[in-house]
């Protein structure tokens, strides 16, 4: 391989193993923070341990989200000067809004919501995760606006060697945006729901305790799952429309962008029909078929797996451009950059956080297998009431 | 405009070295401090509830450089590419042994991930001020050199003072042996600013003469100046909930 294909594996490696992460956090945050709502307006201990529980998997799965999204930041500049060079008056400008006005607020008020039990008081913790909630989904949407003016540079014009911002309402209003948004918060949901149904199943296949919480996790992984299928499968066909408009050689170029569509296709699409034919119609029911609950652990990983061959698509599909129809890929390449230094990067990054990443999900199981009854979020100790008057007589 | 944008990325790098210089330096001081494994999980829990709300304020100076100064985005960070490399990995072992210490219960499991956060930290700590060195010679020649060791060791000195003083103040007469009160953190964390602060002052000129054009600049008044009270007040409550007045070490939190 050479400098750019080095460069390039590496940039897509860490921006997959990030995604992988990723998608798990978008899905993840709204059903915990469902979770304590209820736990907030009810109270019940049994709530507050299934907060914590599922609070416990997002965090852990945080950790490796946050250490992959800092080498994709910094990589821009590592390995694609000509980018910010050739459109960083543009591409920029969503990048920064992204880190300040949302990053910024989502890992200050996670800080304060995993630190905050038993600490703060009970509806400013509750907001605390609503904050992270809603500022993922405001992450979410600068970096497809980022991403989005890769696929189609819409809202610039050339001034002598480089781009300049002139319509920041057709930025974000980008054809290329606009549809494929909701495709993958849908796909977030649809991977939450799916993890929170298949740990539920799992739970429930072993009858371990907390029978009736499972219970009606599962049933939210499902429902959950149905309506982020919904969406990511609609949003999905609704996007061949301006891809064939922009890129209409985009599935064709290179057959790898033409596999991940037709792989991520074919996972949705036979996932889809599973959840709204047979899972919803038989929520009511599931909990109980104990012979169900083995696959519905078996597929959970697939929508993690759709998820990168629908990213593969997308990105491979725009080779050999950078920026659409402006710039290569290959004219992007920082100048300075050689074989010595992309190795010695490609070793530091894609070694240590494939083998932190395998690590995770190793933790994440194992957080999953022991239960609720295990979870020491922010505070330690058990989560019950007495805990909580015990912290706050201190 | 340019004025405001530079004193924005100005006050959010300086804002990192003198809030995560104490996260930092508490690492470094981790084997030095805790020689017993409930010591080490004391120091951890002092620093663990800061350690979001500080280090984020590197990602956006990230940002804020791509956003505000394209064209030196990609001259600094690939001029100083193997201090980025080593800045990041430093970074991503700390986080990591911040994360995942108390996931599973063995001793050796929990030491380990110790040596790493403390690893990680002195790696931090010495590529900034390596990182700071280059960047006063203005780029020229390798970024890794004596005098470039000379400004890691200052600035994991003024890093491990900080953290020692934040420790004294969070944990009052505990771990350090010491009591600081808020007005002495505040001076530490002074100390830990001081050699980013002088270099941002001289590099001043540079910056502007590179700034993106108002058009871009406008766009990011218009999105980001709204959250600015948002962003700064929770940044407080975090110090308030998690300071020593709430005698909150008694019941000690982790990730």
């Amino acid at each position: 391989m050479d400098v750019l294909d080095l460069a390039r594996t590496q940039f897509a490696v860490t921006g997959s193993l990030h995604f992988l992460f990723v998608v798990l956090t978008l899905g993840l945050a709204p059903l915990v923070a469902i979770m304590h709502t209820r736990h907030a307006m009810t109270g019940k201990p049994a709530h507050e341990r299934m907060t914590r529980f599922w609070g416990q998997i997002y965090v852990i799965n945080y950790a490796l989200g946050i250490v992959t999204g800092l080498v994709m930041e910094f990589q821009f500049g590592m390995s694609w000067s000509g980018l910010s060079h050739y459109a960083g008056d543009v591409f920029g400008a969503p990048l920064a809004i992204e880190t300040l006005g949302a990053f910024f607020l989502e890992s200050t008020f996670l800080g304060l919501w995993i630190f905050g039990w038993h600490r703060l008081p009970r509806w400013l913790h509750l907001a605390c995760i609503w904050l992270v909630t809603l500022t993922a989904y405001a992450s979410a949407f600068w970096i497809m606006v980022a991403n989005s003016f890769l696929q189609n540079p819409a809202g610039a014009v050339e001034r002598g060697d480089h781009l300049v911002l002139t319509d920041f309402g057709a930025l974000v209003t980008n054809p290329m945006l606009t549809m494929a948004l909701p495709h993958v918060l849908g796909a977030g949901l649809w991977t939450g729901g799916f993890v929170v149904m298949g740990a539920s199943a799992y739970h429930l296949f072993r009858r371990t305790a907390d029978r009736e919480s499972f219970t009606g996790s599962l049933r939210l992984g499902v429902v959950a799952a149905f309506a982020g299928s919904l969406v990511t499968v609609g949003f999905g066909y609704a996007q061949f429309g301006p891809v064939s408009l922009f890129q209409p050689d985009k599935f064709n170029g290179t057959p790898l962008a033409g596999i991940g569509l037709g792989f991520m296709i074919l996972i949705g699409q036979l996932l889809q029909v599973l959840i709204m034919f047979v899972l919803l119609p038989t929520v009511y029911w599931l909990p109980r078929w104990r012979w169900a609950h083995p696959i519905l652990m078996l597929i959970t990983p697939l929508p993690f797996l759709a998820a990168i061959f629908g990213w593969l698509a997308r990105e491979v599909g725009r080779q050999p451009w950078l920026v659409h129809g402006r710039l290569t890929v290959a004219d992007a390449m920082s100048p300075g950059l050689t074989k010595g230094m992309i190795t010695l990067s490609f070793v530091g990054f894609v070694g240590v956080l494939g083998l932190l990443a395998v690590v995770d999900y190793l933790l994440i199981v194992r957080t999953v297998r022991r239960g609720p009854a295990a979870v020491t979020l922010g505070a330690d100790g058990p989560a019950d009431s007495t805990e909580r008057a015990h912290a706050l007589s201190l | 405009m340019d004025i405001l944008w530079t004193g924005v990325f100005a006050l959010l790098l300086i804002g990192y070295f003198a809030l995560e210089g104490s996260g930092i330096g508490v690492g470094m001081l981790l084997p030095a401090l805790g020689g017993t494994q409930p010591d080490r999980d004391r120091v951890v829990a002092a620093m663990a509830p800061f350690v979001l709300a500080n280090e984020v304020w590197l990602v956006a100076v990230a940002g804020v450089l791509f956003g505000v100064f394209p064209s030196i985005e990609g001259e600094v960070l690939s001029g100083l590419y193997p201090l980025v490399v080593t800045l990041l990995v430093s970074w991503i072992l700390r986080d990591a042994g911040l994360w995942f210490r108390r996931r599973l219960d063995g001793h050796a499991w929990r030491a380990g991930w110790d040596w790493m956060i403390c690893l990680g930290s002195y790696g931090l700590a010495l590529s900034w001020g390596m990182a700071l060195v280059a960047m006063a010679g203005g780029l020229s020649g390798s970024p890794i050199g004596l005098p470039g060791l000379g400004g890691g060791l200052v600035v994991a000195a003024a890093f491990a003072f900080h953290g020692w003083t934040f420790l004294s103040w969070r944990l009052p007469g505990q771990v350090t042996g010491a009591s600081r009160a808020g007005g002495a953190l505040l001076a530490s964390a002074g100390v830990a600013a001081l050699p980013v602060a002088v270099l941002l002052a001289a590099l001043a000129p540079w910056l502007l003469e590179h700034i993106a054009p108002s058009g871009t600049l406008n766009v990011l008044s218009v999105m980001i100046l709204p959250f600015a009270p948002l962003m700064l007040g929770a940044q407080v409550w975090v110090w308030r909930t998690f300071g020593p007045r709430r005698a909150a070490d008694r019941v000690p939190s982790f990730f």
